[in-house]
């Protein structure tokens, strides 16, 4: 090949590629109306205040950005809004060892964020984040599971509390609470955690007697 | 060797701002690392120190090439600057923008309600990763990149000597200027928000930046062994096409996962794992050109030309290789597995471009004959066998990452300051191995033919 050959080659070929990068955007700019759900203007000034903390800095979302903080993506999913707000607002104050700063986020601004999470946790990723497929060798899923542990998954209270390492860090960690609360305790508070600390996120639990006696058995297992 | 144009002075400037750029680049670093093991180590928090931490190693090897582009372009055109009080404004414009920026985004660190929106815009910090430079600074950086490219179409006006070396490396920096644009606009839409920032950032790395090394590498194979330019120009082309050929179409190993359609899942799985055949060119160039015997006089410029290009297809092809496909990429993506690739390709790919051409070009500059080079390769070791170990460190927080988080569904924090903090600590000492090549480095660069030594090397021309 001639020097010149070389040098057509680079710039047409060059050129070629990307002609059809730029059909390539045209195309999927069309098609993102409809791989997720149309923002509002709370979820435009959520996503303003996103930028204007530099979320980024700390946080990934749909897997890009930092990689200090958990990803953002599907969050709406697990935190109830009224406490991811809270959590916005004042990270510490739900949860003591939380490595997330209070940057002064307001309430307003908050329920916007909320808003732009909410949108994030719908957009159509292509299933991504993929579902663990290794959850049963994490006893995340398991036939073997005792009526108690059932409950404990089907009313989402790994979203908020760690056993053993599995969970959401935003309650306190339940792995030895069967060491630290008694039976009368925690079907009090079961049934009522704001009479026992005022404003807590903690929800109360709606179930049947026999159901809040399994879990509560499943509790005082924890040690 | 002598420079033979007194302006080819001005990449003496720009290098030496680069230089100490480097320096605060590498110690900001290391809080970011201390700070996976106490996020309350220091008095700004993580965000703030990972922006200084990218944003000066952006703006540090931009400096860099630039400075290496003027002196590129005087020899090539063999005449002196078109204007040289031009090139020392573009110079300044450049050093004030910057610091400007970064005490700006130390503002807004401590009191975030100054990075308020005025007008619509965030006056302090743009809050997007690699770009967060707010809106003025992105004019004063495309208006001073203007004026460089200008400066260096001028010059090459007067001596219309096109050769293929300056015509590339200038299609390189118009390139990279354009692919700064998209990266200015606002979208409400966060999936088309990230779309537009992979140009910038991907279409930079994987491309622009990539056709500017196609073309240095060429300069110094010149400069180093002598070669023809008829052959180092060719293989220039062709590396540099392959580049592109594979790269545009494989900016769609970041579209897999963030709102866009399926078929990116093939053209990027496809296209992105070619990416590493041209950088595994210039290693055989390379290879090939310096292999037979000749009579090298700077052994330091020659062992970091090497040095660069192996490292760039280790740092950059295969460690990108690894996660580039979507079916592994689906478990990878957003973990530290991400994090040990940008550190070996950086470093691989342009840190060592840099630190070659100022080894190639510096002794000229200062008129030297002989230089000491053994601080020239402590350096490079202390540096190269830190930063394996760093992407080693750091490879291993992902993998258990990947395992714990994404395939048996631990959570994000419990697997970050249990199972992965030993990483956290020996990422850390390892960085610290880091910091002492870099300040032999800058040691080097300060004292390279300015004090009396023993004669090591000889540059003759
Ligand atoms: C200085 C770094 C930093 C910044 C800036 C930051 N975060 Fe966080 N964030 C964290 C860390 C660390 C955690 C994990 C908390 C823990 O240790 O339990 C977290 C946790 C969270 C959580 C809980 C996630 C979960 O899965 O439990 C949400 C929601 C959140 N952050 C939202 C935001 C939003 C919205 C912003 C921007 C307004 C933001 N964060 C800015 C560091 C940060
Ligand atoms: C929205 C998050 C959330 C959910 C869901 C949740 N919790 Fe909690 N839980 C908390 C928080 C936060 C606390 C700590 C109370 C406080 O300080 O506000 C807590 C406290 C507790 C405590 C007391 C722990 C101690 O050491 O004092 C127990 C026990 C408990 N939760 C069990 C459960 C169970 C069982 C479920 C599921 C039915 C559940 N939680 C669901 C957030 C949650
Ligand atoms: C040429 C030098 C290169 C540099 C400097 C570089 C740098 C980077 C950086 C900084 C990121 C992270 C961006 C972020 O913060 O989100 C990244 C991501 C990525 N790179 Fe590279 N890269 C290079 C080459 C390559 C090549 C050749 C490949 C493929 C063969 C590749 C594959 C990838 C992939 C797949 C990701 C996405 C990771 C994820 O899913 O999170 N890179 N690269
Ligand atoms: C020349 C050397 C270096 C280069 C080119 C470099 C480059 C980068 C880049 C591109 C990023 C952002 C991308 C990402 O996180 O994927 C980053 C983040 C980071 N760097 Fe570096 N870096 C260098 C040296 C260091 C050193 C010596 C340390 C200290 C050990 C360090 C610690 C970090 C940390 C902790 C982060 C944040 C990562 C995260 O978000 O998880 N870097 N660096
Ligand atoms: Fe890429």
């Amino acid at each position: 090949m001639s020097n010149k050959a070389a040098k057509n080659l680079f710039i047409y070929g060059s050129i070629f590629f990307f002609v059809i990068f730029l059909a390539l955007t045209f195309d999927t700019m069309e098609k993102l109306d409809k791989r997720a759900p149309a923002i509002t203007e709370a979820v435009n000034a959520g996503k303003m205040a996103w930028h204007k903390y530099d979320c980024i800095g700390c946080h990934t979302i749909l897997g890009n950005g930092s990689y200090f903080s958990p990803d953002l993506t599907r969050t709406a999913n697990k935190m109830p809004k009224e406490y991811l707000k809270q959590y916005l607002m004042n990270p510490k104050a739900l949860n003591q060892k939380a490595a997330m700063p209070n940057l002064g986020i307001t309430s307003e601004e908050a329920e916007s964020l909320a808003a732009f999470l909410d949108w994030t946790s719908r957009i159509n990723t292509n299933n991504w984040p993929p579902k663990p497929i290794l959850a049963k060798e994490a006893r995340i899923e398991d036939k073997d599971m005792t009526p108690g542990q059932r409950l404990y998954r089907s009313f989402g209270c790994s979203n908020c509390h760690v056993i053993k390492g599995i969970g959401g860090a935003t309650g306190p960690d339940l792995t030895r609470v069967g060491n630290k609360r008694d039976k009368a305790w925690l079907i009090g508070y079961f049934k009522d955690p704001r009479a026992y600390i005022p404003g807590t996120v903690m929800p109360a639990i709606n179930m049947s007697d026999a159901d809040m006696e399994q879990l509560t058995e499943y509790m005082l297992t924890l040690k | 060797m002598n420079i033979k144009h007194e302006s080819q002075r001005i990449a003496h400037s720009f290098y030496t701002f680069a230089v100490l750029l480097f320096l605060v680049q590498v110690v900001v670093g290391i809080i970011a690392a201390l700070q996976f093991i106490w996020p309350e180590f220091f008095i700004l928090n993580f965000n703030t120190i990972r922006t200084i931490h990218i944003n000066t190693l952006i703006v540090w090897l931009l400096v860099g090439l630039m400075g290496a582009t003027y002196y590129v372009i005087h020899e090539e055109s063999e005449t002196e600057l078109w204007s040289l009080p031009l090139a020392k404004f573009q110079f300044w414009l450049t050093v004030v923008t910057s610091i400007t920026m970064v005490l700006g985004y130390i503002y807004m660190g401590i009191n975030p309600q100054a990075n308020s929106p005025i007008f619509g815009i965030n006056p302090l910090n743009e809050g997007r990763e690699y770009i967060e430079a707010p809106r003025w600074a992105d004019f004063l950086i495309v208006v001073s990149l203007l004026l460089f490219l200008f400066n260096c179409f001028m010059t090459v006006r007067k001596t219309k000597r096109w050769t293929g070396i300056q015509g590339t490396l200038l299609v390189g920096i118009t390139f990279l200027v354009i692919m700064y644009l998209p990266g200015m606009i606002y979208t409400k839409n966060l999936i088309r928000d990230q779309f537009w920032w992979w140009w910038v950032i991907h279409l930079w790395v994987e491309g622009a930046w990539e056709i500017i090394a196609g073309a240095l590498l060429a300069f110094m194979l010149m400069k180093v062994v002598n070669a023809e330019r008829g052959v180092v120009e060719k293989w220039m082309f062709v590396e540099v096409g392959l580049v592109l050929f594979t790269g545009i179409l494989g900016t769609g190993h970041h579209y897999y996962w963030i709102g866009t359609p399926e078929y990116w899942l093939l053209i990027g799985g496809i296209f992105s794992s070619l990416e590493p055949v041209p950088l595994l060119l210039m290693v055989w160039n390379a290879l090939k050109t310096t292999g037979k015997p000749r009579n090298v006089t700077n052994k330091p410029g020659l062992y970091y030309i090497v040095a660069n290009t192996v490292l760039s297809f280790v740092g950059a092809g295969l460690s990108g290789l690894i996660h580039t496909l979507p079916q592994i990429n689906k478990w990878t993506h957003g973990t530290q597995i991400t994090t040990a690739h940008s550190h070996l390709a950086f470093f691989g790919a342009y840190i060592l471009l840099v630190i070659s051409m100022i080894y190639v070009t510096l002794p000229a500059i200062r008129g030297v004959k002989d230089y000491n080079p053994s601080r020239a390769y402590q350096s490079f070791w202390w540096m190269t066998i830190s930063m394996i170990l760093i992407y080693l460190t750091t490879t291993g927080a992902g993998m258990a990452q990947t395992y714990m988080e994404r395939l048996m569904g631990l959570d994000y924090v419990a697997v970050k300051i249990t199972y992965n903090m030993w990483f956290w600590v020996f990422r850390a000492v390892f960085g610290v191995g880091f910091l002492i090549g870099v300040v032999i480095f800058v040691m080097d660069f300060f004292r390279l033919g300015r004090e009396s030594s023993p004669v090591m090397t000889t540059v003759a021309e």
